[in-house]
């Protein structure tokens, strides 16, 4: 089920809401947890034994590395623990993509086994590594409630699309949590900001990356439009759903991760990873860079630690060689600024801007790419290799229909909306702002509906993670 | 405003909203057929455990959910504005509003569709007119993208289109009626024109096919609002058009005769049961029709007409009617080519083939 779908807004969270509300604290996660199998079940009915073998897989390896712990017995649980995770993961995301490569390698007819890929298991599986890990590094005590375990790894306000939340992150609060007006208020006010910038920007930005593929009539400012508005709707759709994951959460009284901080602000592509997808970054950091030695190494383990962290993030993304290549390249770009430019691009403000979303826009026509050849095409298209006229009429006319949508994506992209927020609230000690604020996330909700019931275009790009 | 006070408002507010839709949803009762967009709404979907399983309810369910939401025309109507107002985008749901027309951009030129059409067209010559030694004429009708003065975006080069189509029918001949065609001739939010402003139309035709035509006709207006194939998909609050229809005692006296059920039926030129229908441009010979004859017992003289047609021919045949005894008219969207043997025997008639463009750029229904 989509957040932002009819279904989930006007009959799912409604009686998710009006029961957890109604639900005495002790069941509250119970409710939570019916709740999010409801939701997970509605897109993957077969799926949710998967994903309740995983629990069940976390809940015992947890109480079982807790017991052991100090002994070889527990890091034998957790080793366990952790291939019967990856080996799913394996399995259900990437056994194709190893089928047709050995294929292509060794001229071998292994037949694929299509498998449709199980909504959200990257997230999933990476929530319940996280928490054997840091029970095995004794970060957290063991979950001794099955029910507040699985409530914390299925919770499904983060559970299709993250921000990856640890466990330890959660622990308390799924024992003790309070709930009150001001933090369902801020949660509704994340929500329904998050829902516009999915629903009214990133899906309009859709339909002009659309446009390019159906566009046989290519130029170079078609394929600079195509990046460009891809860049932008990959944020807008991510960073929405994060945003309304992190608002929902609120709601039932979590406090979940930030998972974006305006990226395209960033100076260098090392500041743009600590602002994009913060929860996967901080995630491999924590998970695997430091326990590969991090920089506390030679430099050649370094240079091979960031190769590690990239390429398993890259892969992380999808089964295929551009999300591999585009993994490695940003590992190339924090490569060059860690040992040669960091310090350059702190000095020249623009230039550094200029930089980090060139190589951004590169970036994503490689990730948004069907396959390598579509990327390259693209990219030739971008810098002139290929020949192709400036414009076209037709393409002219998408620019002009879709100028506004991308001002209002650019501008939506910086703290700009959110410095005037804080201006507004200034002006007459907030009335203004306490007048204009219930008006405004009326109108985005309505808004969002119409755009909705009109069976708009509104696909979620992350959900194929 | 303390800040309890302002959260207790928000939480007030959106909770009134969301659990209001959702209790209207829920109990409200479910509309079954949308007048706006002319279908069938979705159904509250079967509950069974395969359903279930297969995951068909949860996506039958959404269709569902969509279709009967509460004041869903009015949310319709809210995302075209926003589109078109705040968004500024040229064109909602694929329609550009110009001059207080809607339209919908027939773009790109399909030169697959044009043969295609060329040649349904050459194959019913071929196969039953080429030897019998008739009158073939040929016309292309130009959709009102074509009038639409100030084009938006790239548009159909309307006289290449059918400079294009007359190469691929040159054993026909060509009438030209384009220059007798402007914006007002057609509706604002339909793709038809008006049969009140094509008289100069059909006297072009039949002035090029040899026969005269009276222009005695007495303008009638129908009751009922005319909300065209575009209102409902645009979604916006224009307003209705109105339909204007032509009679003259030829046309009240002459015989029609439907082949729709595959056997003759008789029927009349303006159908008043379809005004309160789905589409009130069906008055025009009962809309879609395979074959139609209309027998003039008044005709000054013995001349027939076989037209091959699409939509646009239903306004416009009647006006011919008293210019001949017999008019056939055929439409090969429901009805196979090979099969136009079976039912018209051509021997002394004339023929026209009509097309608009909208038709002849997507010919794909064309059988």
């Amino acid at each position: 089920m989509l957040f932002s779908s009819i279904s989930f807004l006007y009959y799912f969270l409604p009686c998710v809401i009006l029961l957890y509300y109604i639900a005495p604290k002790k069941l509250k996660n119970l409710t939570l947890l019916i709740s999010s199998l409801v939701f997970y079940a509605w897109g993957e009915p077969k799926y949710v034994i998967l994903m309740a073998i995983g629990i069940i897989n976390g809940y015992i390896s947890g109480l079982l590395i807790e017991k052991f712990i100090g002994t070889k017995k527990a890091a034998v649980v957790l080793w366990i623990s952790v291939l019967i995770n990856i080996g799913c993961l394996g399995y259900f995301k990437y056994a194709d993509f190893f089928i047709e490569n050995i294929n292509a390698a060794t001229g071998l007819s292994i037949p694929f086994l299509k498998i449709a890929l199980p909504v959200g298991i990257s997230f999933y599986t990476f929530q319940i590594l996280s928490y054997t890990v840091d029970v095995y590094r004794k970060e957290v005590n063991a979950q001794r409630s099955i029910i507040d375990l699985a409530a914390y790894v299925s919770m499904f306000p983060q559970l299709i699309a993250g921000p990856i939340v640890r466990y330890a992150d959660v622990a308390a609060q799924l024992k003790e949590r309070t709930h009150s007006f001001e933090k369902a208020a801020s949660g509704i006010r994340m929500f329904v900001i998050g829902l516009g910038k999915k629903v009214l920007i990133a899906n309009a930005l859709g339909e002009l990356c659309n446009a390019y593929s159906a566009n046989t009539d290519n130029s170079v400012l078609l394929c600079w439009m195509y990046a460009f508005a891809y860049s932008l709707q990959i944020y807008f759709d991510f960073s929405g759903y994060s945003d309304m994951a992190v608002g929902l959460g609120r709601i039932f009284g979590f406090e979940l991760c930030e998972n974006f901080r305006y990226p395209y602000i960033s100076q260098s592509i090392t500041e743009f990873w600590r602002r994009w997808h913060i929860s996967l970054g901080t995630w491999f950091r924590d998970y695997v860079y430091i326990p590969l030695g991090g920089n506390r190494v030679s430099k050649l383990g370094h240079i091979r630690n960031i190769l590690v962290v990239w390429m398993l993030t890259g892969f992380w993304h999808g089964a295929a060689w551009n999300f591999i290549i585009w993994g490695l390249y940003f590992a190339v770009f924090l490569m060059i600024e860690k040992f040669f430019l960091l310090k350059s691009l702190k000095k020249t403000k623009i230039i550094g801007h200029i930089y980090v979303l060139l190589a951004v826009l590169v970036s994503f026509v490689i990730f948004g790419s069907s396959n390598l050849s579509s990327a390259v095409k693209c990219l030739g298209g971008m810098f002139g290799f290929r020949g192709l006229p400036f414009a076209s009429e037709l393409q002219m006319y998408y620019l002009r229909s879709f100028v506004v949508i991308l001002i209002l994506a650019v501008v939506g992209a910086t703290p700009l909306p959110k410095k005037l927020a804080e201006k507004i609230s200034k002006i007459k000690d907030g009335a203004v702002l306490d007048i204009i604020e219930p008006v405004f996330l009326v109108g985005i909700t309505v808004l969002s509906t119409a755009y909705l019931v009109d069976g708009s275009f509104n696909p979620f790009m992350y959900f194929r993670f | 405003m303390n800040q309890n006070i302002k959260s207790i408002i928000t939480v007030s507010v959106m909770s009134a909203l969301v659990f209001g839709f959702s209790a209207w949803n829920i109990l409200g009762k479910d509309k079954t057929y949308s007048e706006s967009e002319r279908r069938e709404l979705a159904a509250f979907p079967e509950l069974t455990q395969s359903t279930l399983l297969d995951g068909s309810f949860m996506t039958d369910f959404e269709s569902y959910a969509l279709d009967t939401f509460p004041m869903r025309d009015t949310f319709r109507g809210i995302k075209s504005a926003a589109e078109i107002g705040l968004f500024q985008k040229l064109e909602t749901n694929g329609l550009y509003i110009r001059n207080g027309y809607v339209s919908k951009e027939e773009y790109p030129y399909n030169e697959q569709m044009l043969d295609h059409a060329a040649e349904r067209m050459r194959f019913i010559y071929d196969s039953f007119i080429a030897d019998k030694n008739l009158n073939v004429y040929f016309s292309v009708i130009p959709d009102k993208n074509c009038f639409l003065a100030e084009k938006i975006r790239p548009a159909l080069d309307y006289d290449d289109f059918i400079k294009e189509a007359r190469k691929r029918t040159d054993y026909m001949q060509y009438i030209d009626i384009t220059d007798l065609l402007e914006l007002d001739d057609f509706y604002r939010t339909d793709t038809h024109w008006k049969q009140e402003k094509i008289v100069d139309v059909a006297k072009r035709l039949t002035s090029e096919m040899g026969v005269e035509l009276t222009c005695d006709f007495t303008e009638k207006v129908l009751d009922t609002p005319f909300e065209g194939v575009y209102y409902g998909q645009i979604a916006l609050p224009l307003k209705a058009d109105e339909i204007h229809y032509l009679s003259n005692d030829a046309i009240e006296n002459c015989r029609v005769t439907s082949y729709s059920k595959g056997k003759p039926e008789e029927t009349v030129v303006y159908n008043m049961k379809k005004a309160d229908g789905k589409d009130p441009y069906e008055i025009f010979l009962s809309g879609a029709e395979p074959l139609i004859v209309i027998e003039n017992p008044d005709a000054k003289t013995d001349k027939e007409l076989v037209i091959f047609r699409d939509s646009f021919g239903s306004s416009l045949a009647p006006l011919l009617v008293d210019s001949y005894s017999k008019i056939i008219i055929a439409d090969i969207r429901y009805m196979q080519s090979a099969a136009v043997g079976s039912f018209i025997k051509f021997d002394k008639q004339d023929v026209l083939f009509i097309y608009s463009t909208l038709i002849l750029n997507n010919s794909l229904s064309l059988r």
